[in-house]
């Protein structure tokens, strides 16, 4: 059967229905690089404002209204509630029409979906974040949450790697990881560019070179299809079981709630039994599924 | 059975106008040029001498082709959404078949699990199944192979048995039971009747031919998943459009968009397909872009991955996707002759 | 014609000449054949030739890579032809064995004919240009042209007219293009208010399905323009005005490429009459640029191809 549990978030729902978003209104826009922009926004109902919560590594559906919905991860830190960040990359019909927007415009938003990282999960051990590109956004909520919770967790390692110096996102976080003692980062360019002093080399490789121990670790792989899938076989290979390797997916949605049917591996829903997976979740059917 | 009733098929119109006083009727039509359930229109009962079943499944009743999810509008303050009128006035659907009656019964599982969906169950609740046994089962029809059958009335209110001149009433809900002791104008069984009831369902029931085997199946589609060889070879004449899974009793996918014009318009659903190529198509790349993938979704969603999360299978066997199918695609062979696996 | 096709189907595959053999063979419902696409020469004893070999296999040209020997009747033959004056296939890849056809029946028509579905017929046979149909050990006898498909009455190529092999002599029409073209007719007689509300009824039962589009074998487009989002087209919702949209765009889409094989109005669930939107969209073309599909495989596709001395008397 189905071990979801979506009590707790009727309370979230517009008239009890779960279909319909509620209206947020764009506070603030950072330009993370070139084709992406992180969206800090905000309910216009007030007590959303006060009493939402989420969990790391949930999503919502945000809509342009007239145009459709997609999904975004929520990438701000549930632990720093005034406001809600997104981020987005401009791709599609969808998310153009959000590069057009300003601050000040509304949206639809509708959530929060998923099954979220299970934080006992990771608590006591030594974590290793692996990210690429855009991928960080979706890890984002749950890297501030360690660090907010800093005495829980063990070593705290974060490989994060982008295609060029300029598709690197959230660079003023990388500034702040950088500078904090008890995290080891680590950042690497597939090519660097007259500028860059950096590492260079894709993140599975750099991910083998920097080899973290598996014992009492987790590692949590997020990115473009094709890094995670030659990242699972380095963590393998370090010696990581598929229950110590965890990751998020993301696939075309359009309900966000495990009923239109489209984002399914196998039986599992990346909408209603995900996003977030252990390696062991969805390794029968990786091939080609993933 | 004691209580049960029975009604002569001329009587059908009266029967009908009894119960469109509480509930809107539907039945099956020939209308609109393909056969589907339509509201009655207070006369026509012409529907009483056909033998079969429609081509477009009751599912339309609940899961229709397309349905507005609510309206939007920008005003000076902002966006403003609005839900439709949920009033959906009660449904009795009459003449549906077991299989499509089974149908209904999956996507109430679907509709129902974790979220609940507020637009099938608004119309769903207090709707009633007046279901029309089989007599003359199509040679495309399976039902028997799923565990059900021409005259199976688990997941019906109300079953009607075809005895010649009449029609057998068998109350199966309590809501069926309702229904009928308020009903006027019928008459008492005899035991001829119910003899002749009998030998109808047996005769009927052995008139489904085709049959699959669907022991372990669930564990040979697991078995032959990584075979792609297999299935490019059963899906190379599939020509990917969505004539299996929109008449299919079970599908149930949906895509969702908003239709708008200046500053107002509304979001809706509408049927969607796994067969179609952009199905699962994302910016930077598609996982079920080959064909054979999407063959082997379909196949295995419906044999596999349904009945892990649900323990019923999601097919009916009401062969639609085997008549209507433009190359004849047919699951039936697919399923028996599925790779043996040491 | 059988023995022989299974004979050249055979030798193609054993000789490697061809790396697919795309026929038809009976199938899994009365009275229906389905396409066999095969690798495997053991599987040729399952081919058929008989008047219910209704599919227009060269639809499958575009999507199977390789050399591919395949079953084409006179309509066919101009698609795959016309795929090779669309640069889609190369002659030197197919390898076309010619079904001269005297026309494919239609069982939509028999059930209508004798008021009884398929699945209670005993057998339906042709017999010259009669039509014989058994229900119930009772056999009668109709006028082949009753029960044949609209676009074979009529039809002006039904022998094919390029192939490598052909299976039998070679036939002719089987009646001349008025029973054809009747419906058509009748909707050129109607006003254009009328016409408006007959196709508004039409295409409020469409579902969307895209049969139509899927089982010709003139669209071939890896991406629709249905399925393109920026800009939208046509809107993905079935309402009346989209699907019309949709359908009226697709004809103009393949005009010049069609060639009148009436796989789009047989493949729909909904029975709406796609083929006399695509016929008259055929006739157009024919009055306009004097230009019928897939009749010559050097000449250049029509609305593709440019030269700087055109017919210009559609320029009005």
């Amino acid at each position: 059967m189905i071990n979801v549990d979506v009590s707790q978030r009727r309370k979230f729902f517009a008239h009890g229905n779960v279909y319909l978003p509620h209206v947020v209104t764009i506070e603030k826009i950072v330009e993370e690089t070139y084709d992406t922009k992180t969206f800090y926004f905000n309910f216009k109902d007030k007590r959303l404002r006060e009493e939402f919560t989420f969990e790391p590594g949930q999503f919502a559906l945000f809509s342009i209204f007239g145009m459709g919905e997609a999904p975004f991860a929520i990438s701000s830190s549930p632990t720093r509630r005034d406001h809600l960040e997104c981020s987005v990359r401009q791709i599609g019909r969808l998310t153009n029409a959000m590069h057009r927007l300003g601050v000040g415009a509304e949206m639809g938003f509708r959530g929060p979906y998923g099954n979220g990282f299970k934080l006992d999960l990771f608590e006591g051990k030594n974590v290793i974040f692996v990210a690429g590109g855009i991928g960080l956004s979706a890890l984002r909520s749950l890297i501030w949450d360690v660090i907010d919770n800093r005495e829980k967790y063990g070593r705290m390692d974060i490989i994060y790697g982008a295609r060029s110096p300029a598709d690197l996102c959230f660079k003023y976080d990388l500034d702040t990881w950088e500078t904090n003692e008890a995290i080891n980062m680590i950042t690497t360019v597939d090519r660097g560019d007259e500028n860059w002093t950096g590492r260079v080399g894709f993140v599975p490789q750099v991910l083998e070179q920097v080899a973290p121990e598996p014992n009492d670790a987790v590692a949590v792989v997020c990115g473009p299809p094709i890094m995670i899938r030659f990242t699972f076989p380095v963590l393998e290979k370090l010696g990581f079981s598929p229950e110590q390797m965890v990751t998020t997916l993301e696939k075309r949605m359009k309900c966000g709630i495990g009923k239109c049917g489209r984002c399914n591996i196998g039986n599992l829903y990346v909408c209603r039994d995900g996003p977030v997976f252990t390696y062991a979740q969805i390794k029968n059917f990786i091939s080609g599924e993933y | 059975m004691a209580g049960n009733k029975k009604i002569n098929k001329r009587d059908i119109g009266k029967l009908l106008n009894e119960w469109n006083q509480g509930f809107t009727v539907f039945v099956p039509s020939r209308e609109d040029k393909v056969t589907a359930f339509a509201k009655w229109d207070g006369v026509n009962i012409s529907f009483m001498e056909w033998h079969r079943n429609t081509v477009i499944p009751p599912k339309t009743n609940f899961f229709p082709l397309m349905e507005e999810m609510f309206s939007f509008r920008e005003e000076e303050d902002g966006y403003h959404t609005e839900l439709p009128s949920s009033d959906k006035h009660k449904q009795l659907i009459f003449g549906i078949r077991p299989c499509d009656a089974k149908a209904l019964s999956i996507l109430d599982m679907a509709f129902k699990e974790g979220y609940e969906d507020p637009y099938y169950l608004s119309g769903r609740k207090d709707s009633l199944l007046v279901a029309l046994g089989c007599t003359n089962p199509y040679d495309s029809c399976f039902c028997a192979s799923l565990g059900g059958g021409p005259f199976d009335s688990t997941y019906v209110d109300i079953m009607l048995i075809d005895i010649g001149d009449e029609l057998l009433i068998e109350e199966v809900t309590n809501a069926g039971r309702e229904l009928i002791a308020r009903t006027a104008g019928l008459e008492k069984v005899t035991e001829v009747d119910e003899a002749r009831a009998k030998e109808v369902k047996k005769s009927s029931y052995n008139k489904v031919t085709r049959k699959i085997n669907t022991e372990g199946i669930q564990k040979k589609l697991q078995a032959c998943f990584e075979d792609k060889d297999f299935w490019e070879k059963v899906s190379a004449k599939c020509l990917s459009c969505g004539i299996c899974t929109f008449l299919c009793p079970t599908c149930y996918c949906f895509d969702i968009n908003d239709d708008s014009f200046k500053k107002q318009g509304a979001r809706f659903r509408s049927w969607d397909s796994c067969a179609f190529p952009i199905y699962t198509r994302m910016p930077m790349e598609n996982p079920r872009s080959e064909k054979w993938r999407r063959v082997r979704q379909r196949v295995c969603h419906k044999y596999e991955f349904f009945p892990t999360d649900f323990d019923v299978i999601a097919c009916v066997g009401c062969g639609r996707c085997i008549r209507q199918c433009p190359v004849n695609w047919d699951i039936t062979e697919i399923l028996n002759n599925l790779p043996a696996k040491a | 014609m059988e023995q022989k096709l299974r004979q050249e189907a055979k030798a193609l595959l054993e000789q490697d000449k061809v790396d697919y053999i795309i026929g038809y063979e009976k199938g899994s419902l009365k009275f229906t054949t389905t396409p066999l696409i095969t690798k495997d020469k053991n599987d040729v004893d399952r081919l058929v030739v008989n008047p219910l070999i209704v599919n227009n296999l060269s639809v499958f040209l575009t999507e199977i890579r390789g050399r591919i020997g395949i079953v084409a009747k006179g309509c066919d033959s101009r698609s795959i032809i016309s795929l090779i004056q669309d640069n889609k296939v190369s002659r030197e890849d197919v390898v076309i064995i010619g079904v001269p056809c005297s026309g494919i029946i239609d069982l939509c028509k028999v059930e209508r004919l004798v008021g009884e579905e398929r699945d209670e017929l005993d057998d339906v046979t042709r017999e010259g240009d009669k039509v014989a149909i058994v229900v119930d050990g009772r056999r009668r006898e109709f006028p082949i042209e009753e029960v044949l498909f609209d676009n074979c009455l009529g039809c002006k190529f039904p022998t094919p007219q390029e192939y490598d092999v052909l299976l039998g002599e070679a036939t002719s029409p089987v009646s001349e293009m008025t029973a054809s073209r009747a419906r058509i007719a009748e909707l050129e007689g109607m006003s254009s208010q009328e016409r408006w509300n007959f196709w508004k009824g039409e295409f409020n039962r469409c579902i969307r399905c895209y049969a139509c589009r899927n089982v010709c074998p003139a669209c071939f487009c890896e991406r629709c323009f249905v399925e393109e989002t920026e800009p939208q087209w046509v809107s993905p919702i079935p309402k009346w005005q989209d699907n019309l949209m949709f359908q009226v765009t697709r004809n103009i889409h393949v005009a010049g490429r069609c060639t009148d094989c009436g796989e789009c109005e047989r493949a729909c669930p909904m029975n709406i009459p796609l083929r006399s939107m695509a016929r008259k969209m055929y006739e157009t073309v024919e009055e306009l640029f004097h230009y019928e599909a897939g009749l010559d495989k050097a000449a250049p596709s029509l609305l593709t191809a440019y030269e700087s001395v055109e017919a210009e008397d559609l320029i009005r």
